[in-house]
């Protein structure tokens, strides 16, 4: 059990507890995890959608992807700090939840898509650039985000 | 028949029942509900942004809605009927929910700015749509739907709780 050790460390640090005694942190802190949710799911929607071609045709792909870049990051570093401070409340009930796993692996592929894959592709140059390969790095970027939302959600209900 | 004895037989009609019984129907609506907001919320973000002058300056307002737009009313639609369908299975405790009552008059809130974005700045849009900064009362128009969604979603979260 490799994890649960830091899975442990984590339940117990001053922050966890804070937030587990705590009747407003939670939700607080909740609400904003869910903002960024939606403010990257939407940089994830419109670059897909450039990607695919549709609309906001005066910008190139790497156009569109860099003006997104502030929000985007931004987005993801707020998650990463939120969702890590509502991880640690209850951490022995996530190592037990089978969500939290599958929104952790799914979050370790659409991180490492999104800056491989999707930044590569919007860089490529309009005519070098395959129909397919646009399209597969649109979808694949909305499934693995998408993905990352209902499972973390799931969390809750299991 | 109260407002409160009517949430109570909308919640116990059988499709009420059923949602509320049912292992997966409200989980599943919920998380639809949720990534429906995501969906709808975050290309809004992109197109107020747009009118507040922030991003896209070189694209054209209209070029920004008509990329975004569609996905933004499917995100709204799928919210609009899931939502319904979780107030129908537990309107009694949605009702006295301050929560609840402040996210719908937020909800009406950015409805009514919305209209009336769409019927008074967006008639002339044309003689702003290339700008890469929009008139004034357009720029308030987008942050002020920006703020009042926002409001939305934590009020919309924050629910789930009983204080």
């Amino acid at each position: 059990m490799p994890f649960h050790s830091f899975f442990q460390w984590c339940d117990d640090t001053a922050l966890a507890v804070a937030i587990r005694d705590s009747r407003f942190l939670f939700p607080i802190i909740e609400s904003i995890h869910i903002l960024a949710l939606a403010v990257l799911l939407g940089t994830v929607i419109v670059v897909s959608l450039r990607l695919l071609g549709v609309g906001l045709t005066r910008s190139s792909a790497s156009e569109v992807y860099g003006t997104l870049s502030g929000l985007r990051n931004g987005a993801l570093v707020t998650m990463i700090v939120t969702g890590f401070m509502l991880f640690s409340s209850e951490a022995i009930k996530c190592y037990e939840n089978p969500p939290f796993w599958a929104k952790m692996i799914m979050l370790f592929f659409a991180i490492v898509f999104q800056y491989t894959v999707v930044r590569s592709t919007t860089n490529k140059p309009a005519v070098s650039l395959s129909r397919f390969r646009a399209t597969a790095a649109a979808c694949l970027s909305l499934f693995l985000w998408f993905g990352v939302g209902a499972a973390g959600r799931a969390i809750g209900f299991y | 028949m109260s407002i409160v004895e009517m949430c109570q037989w909308l919640q116990d009609t059988s499709i009420g029942t059923s949602i509320r019984e049912s292992t997966w129907v409200f989980p599943i609506l919920e998380g639809t509900h949720l990534l429906g907001i995501a969906a709808s919320v975050g290309t809004l973000l992109v197109m107020d942004l747009r009118l507040a002058g922030v991003l896209f300056k070189r694209e054209a307002f209209s070029q920004v809605t008509k990329a975004v737009m569609p996905i933004s009313l499917v995100g709204f639609t799928i919210m609009f009927v899931t939502g319904i369908l979780l107030f129908w299975c537990q309107a009694v405790k949605a009702y006295g929910s301050i929560y609840f009552k402040i996210k719908i008059t937020l909800l009406l809130l950015a409805g009514i700015n919305a209209l009336i974005f769409e019927l008074t700045l967006r008639r002339k849009s044309a003689a702003w749509d290339n700008d890469p900064v929009p008139p004034l009362r357009a720029r308030m128009a987008g942050i002020t739907g920006l703020i009042l969604w926002a409001g939305v979603i934590c009020a919309g979260r924050t629910m789930a709780y009983n204080f």
